[in-house]
């Protein structure tokens, strides 16, 4: 058939036709039909560990609920953001406008948590942070929308600056990543430990991805500091610790950090240099509570054998409130102001302590941050908790949220 | 008409009514290969005419972004500030860098280039009022004549920028200045010798292709709602060099058709396999060995190993 | 600054100058050779480590890592030489330059997809596990190994390229290949060799290096910018421009960390933009045709 103007528009329109007619052939009942969870992870990287473990403690919870809350299905739907936040807004596009997520939940990095922020917030869908950390979501960028159930960066460094000046020392050299949550998490820590007598030695922020801290050991080392506060993540944190060991500063200069210096994440790979160091987070596998324990067990019975770690922490209180909040409102999710203040008033007993958000920033209010130590137990290396700080709840500055 | 004309009339139409047809999603790719598309188009100008291959254009499509976002966020979403600022800006990024940079050639332009673009990088990481890390969020879309762009008018608004751009670089393509680039490409001592200024033509595509490539990235920033120091990375230049090479260079049209292979295969196929970044690789290896023409030249009927 | 200090912070930039000439003499040798820029070249580097933390893994002998990975990295190079480059020789280099990138995306998630994606670690030998007093300064012994290997492979190199015959051949291949052809030297197989010897030195460099930084994919795109850097600052195509401009880079980016840390993400893009504007051939490249 020969190729004519007429053919070809004929056809044409045809296809369009087709395709309009679409999205209305298929069309389910939003109220019967199954409950859509959307995870913004990363997958694939570095990260995928956190990714993971989020994702499989989410997966517990629900199983122990037969994946159904109120008789509706739950369907997790799962995104690769890549660690990249072009990639993890346009995943959260699809997840909003294609998938009609009822619940968003994720995501890892703090750079795609502020890029999504916007289309979250205007489309009104609810998101449970699941992971990061940024401070401005509990600030001025908060929304009524937007609930964490992980961490602000501030949570575990704030404490640790008073315990710090108290049991550690009052001279301490400060060191982060050139970016902005290692400013925040090295500022929360001044705003505890200089009015608690503190000193800081010196400042330094060598960049993000550095592979040699070399010069920056040797300063550490030339200050003359007492200790030392580091936040380091992933394969930075790394590598600063193991140069920290190899340049003998480990045992004359005590390392102490946020929580995430030394998160399973990591640990396998750093090995006896990490032995020693102290930091603050919200849990370790190793807290003696009943929720905790059973935790623990059931986590390792399903994932062959796997500990469950910080991030599972994470995972397992965001399925929790996504479960207990649905079955408050009976499985309705097109009330979603109803929703929103069933999530608000939710309180339970977490791995980490009695679990609750705080009205004014939907930010989780950490029972404790536990001071924990690297040692040798059962098993190999684990942080064990040696003292805790309790009912820690972010300042909140410039949050306004609708009561 | 020509079937030829006719078939891409017909595809500008379906493109400017997808929305119409197709869920948010599709509609959403769809606009990113647009923006795309006019980016490895303008490197396209760049390589496969005036046969300059740089691994620095990323350059000029950040700092279009970013001239974008800043003069929407900052001082108001209106036309000028969301498309003629931003070229303007790029314009002149790229006569700078263009002046430094071409007085050398082959590897040593790729790594000149290279070094500025991450040099605007390192820049935008560092420093606050850019954002930082971060970027800048919250990027609106401009406002036409007054008029706040809805869904569909801001569809039609790229659809209609990448069509004059697109125009834009055939038109310059076709002209007596194209053919001139095309003569520095295939002989550039001819050319000399012949007695042109074969340096200040060059210049001249430089910032054209700069210019093109920050609307690319005003476009970028206005679509996505944002914009990160990564628009400045080596790798962003790279994407763009596997778009238009996979579409084929020295045709313009083929880079849009390798921005559409690129998005499909990162978004789709990703969402199917975890081993999408092979694919790509292998996909890239395929092309450059025994696809020279890319996939343009595939269709023209230009298969197998060149000698 | 004190003279201690001073001299610690000298040590720390030899042992960084070092790591990069052993991770950019490969790429120097094969620029120098087939006028290719081997931008896979950082993915020899992260395959070397990744082949020497599984031999580390198998045997627990980090010297046999040290001597096994890099055959393996070159024997890899040597098979995407002859199979995948040596088709596009008659074509313009920049082909080459582009095929090349496309193998950063290939290798590197090969090698996620073989090894994972996590963090792996690499021991050092349990004999230069500790550190060392030298001069008031605590050295890491295991730099101190790095420096004086990194030296020690710079005189074997130095030693091959220029008073043996293999290196003549070499250095003829260099200067003109055509010529070499017509004396009745198989290009074909020099090429090749040249071009897993190139691949080899930056599997080596990536052992070397993984005891102080660790393993992870995206490791061979991240390094590639210092390793091109340096043979552009050094000269592409000289092995003297390679050793003197790891040096100076290496105590640039140390002592730019110490004095001027805001800057130091830049300090690296900025050297080298200065050499390519003043002088574009580099400290000893050949001069720009």
């Amino acid at each position: 058939m020969r190729l004519t103007r007429r053919t070809f528009l004929t056809g044409a329109s045809a296809t369009a036709a087709v395709v309009a007619a679409g999205p209305w052939v298929v069309e389910s009942d939003a109220q019967s039909g199954p409950i859509k969870i959307g995870l913004v992870l990363p997958y694939t990287g570095v990260y995928a560990v956190l990714g993971e473990s989020i994702t499989q403690a989410m997966e517990l919870v629900f199983a122990r609920e037969g994946n159904k809350i109120a008789g509706r299905e739950i369907v997790m739907i799962k995104e690769d953001d890549e660690m990249k936040p072009p990639v993890g807004v346009r995943k959260t596009e699809k997840l909003i406008d294609s998938d009609k997520v009822d619940i968003l939940t994720g995501p890892v990095h703090s750079g795609i948590l502020m890029g999504m922020r916007d289309k979250v917030h205007n489309s009104k869908t609810i998101l449970i942070v699941s992971n990061a950390g940024a401070d401005a979501i509990s600030r001025e960028r908060c929304s009524h929308w937007i609930f964490r159930t992980s961490f602000s960066n501030w949570q575990p460094c704030q404490p640790m600056g008073g315990w710090v000046a108290k049991n550690v020392s009052k001279e301490v050299f400060l060191t982060a990543p050139n970016y902005q949550a290692g400013k925040d998490m090295l500022n929360a820590f001044k705003e505890a430990f200089i009015p608690a007598g503190g000193k800081i030695v010196a400042e330094d922020y060598p960049k993000l991805g550095e592979t040699d801290y070399a010069p920056y050991l040797t300063k550490i080392r030339q200050s003359g500091a007492k200790a030392v506060f580091a936040f380091y993540s992933g394969t930075d944190a790394v590598n600063f610790v193991k140069q920290y060991d190899q340049f003998g500063l480990k045992g004359q200069v005590k390392l102490t950090g946020a929580g995430f210096l030394t998160e399973p994440d990591v640990l396998p790979a750093q090995g006896q240099s990490a032995l020693g160091i102290i930091t603050g987070h919200f849990y370790t596998p190793q807290l003696d509570n009943p929720t905790n324990k059973k935790f623990v067990a059931d986590f390792k019975a399903k994932f062959g054998g796997k500990t469950p770690d910080g991030f599972a922490c994470q995972g397992y209180d965001t399925a929790e409130v996504i479960v207990r909040a649905l079955k408050a409102v009976n499985g309705n999710t097109q009330d979603k102001d109803k929703l929103v203040a069933a999530i608000e008033k939710i309180e339970f007993d977490s791995p980490r302590g009695r679990f609750r958000f705080d009205p004014k920033t939907h930010n989780v209010i950490q029972p404790y941050i536990y001071i924990r130590e690297v040692k040798e137990v059962a098993g190999g290396l684990d942080n064990v908790p040696i003292d805790k700080v309790a009912d820690v709840r972010d300042p909140g500055t410039g949050c306004t949220l609708p009561s | 008409m020509s079937v030829r004309v006719v078939a891409v009339l017909v595809a500008v139409l379906l493109v400017a009514v997808f929305p119409m047809l197709a869920g948010n999603y599709p509609v959403k790719l769809l606009q990113e290969i647009l923006v795309w598309g006019v980016f490895a188009m303008s490197l396209d100008l760049l390589m496969g005419f005036a046969g300059m291959v740089s691994f620095g254009h990323s350059a000029f499509f950040g700092v279009g972004g970013y001239v974008a976002a800043l003069a929407l966020t900052r001082w108001g979403a209106g036309g000028v500030n969301g498309l003629v600022l931003p070229a303007l800006a790029a314009a002149v990024a790229a006569l700078v860098i263009g002046y430094c940079s071409i007085r050398v050639s082959g590897v040593y332009f790729i790594m000149l280039t290279l070094a500025f673009s991450q040099m605007f990088y390192a820049v935008t990481f560092q420093v606050d009022w850019l954002g930082a890390e971060d970027g800048i969020v919250g990027v609106p879309r401009p406002r036409l004549v007054g008029v706040e762009l809805g869904p569909s008018a801001f569809h039609l608004y790229l659809v209609a920028v990448t069509l004059l751009a697109t125009l834009a670089l055939w038109r310059i393509v076709c002209s007596p200045f194209g053919h001139v680039l095309r003569g520095i490409h295939d002989n550039e001592g001819r050319m000399q010798a012949i007695g042109y200024p074969v340096d200040r033509y060059k210049l001249v595509a430089f910032v054209i292709a700069g210019t093109v490539a920050g609307v690319a990235g005003a476009l970028y920033a206005q679509l996505a709602g944002s914009i990160t120091p990564d628009a400045f990375l080596w790798t962003t230049s790279g994407e763009a060099l596997l778009m238009a090479i996979i579409g084929g260079t020295g045709t313009l049209g083929g880079a849009l058709l390798g921005a559409a292979a690129f998005i499909l295969l990162q978004s789709l196929v990703s969402s199917y396999t975890e081993r999408w970044m092979l694919l790509l690789g292998l996909t890239f290896i395929v092309f450059v060995l025994m696809l020279p023409g890319g996939i343009v030249g595939a269709l023209r009927g230009r298969i197998g190993f060149r000698a | 600054m004190l003279l201690p200090d001073f001299f610690s912070q000298a040590l720390n930039g030899l042992s960084y100058g070092v790591l990069l000439f052993l991770l950019s003499v490969g790429l120097t040798l094969i620029f120098g050779m087939l006028d290719i820029v081997n931008l896979a070249h950082g993915s020899f580097y992260m395959l070397g480590a990744y082949a020497g933390l599984t031999m580390i893994g198998l045997t627990g002998n980090f010297w046999l890592a040290l001597v096994a990975a890099p055959l393996v990295v070159g024997a890899i190079g040597a098979l995407m030489e002859r199979s995948v480059l040596r088709p596009l020789y008659r074509r313009p280099p920049l082909d080459q330059v582009l095929l090349t990138f496309g193998f950063i995306y290939f290798f590197e998630d090969l090698v996620k997809w073989i090894w994972g994606g996590r963090i792996r670690s690499i021991p050092p030998p349990d004999v230069f596990s500790g550190s060392v007093k030298l001069g008031g300064a605590t050295v890491p012994s295991y730099r101190l190994f790095v420096i004086v290997f990194g030296l020690v492979m710079a005189v074997l190199l130095w030693v091959v390229i220029d008073k043996t015959r293999l290196g003549s051949i070499i250095r003829a291949g260099v200067f003109d290949a055509e010529m070499t052809a017509g004396m009745g030297i198989n290009t074909g197989r020099l090429f090749t060799g040249v071009f897993a010897l190139g691949a080899a030195l930056g599997g080596l460099s990536g052992v070397i290096a993984g005891p102080i930084q660790s393993a992870q994919p995206p490791m061979g795109a991240s390094i590639l910018i210092p390793a091109l850097i340096v043979v552009v600052v050094g000269g592409l195509g000289s092995l003297k421009g390679s050793f003197v401009g790891s040096l100076i880079i290496g105590q640039a980016e140390t002592f730019g960390k110490v004095w001027l840390p805001g800057a130091s993400m830049m300090m690296i893009y900025a050297v080298m933009a200065l050499v390519v504007l003043l002088r574009p051939q580099g400290l000893f490249g050949r001069p720009l045709k």
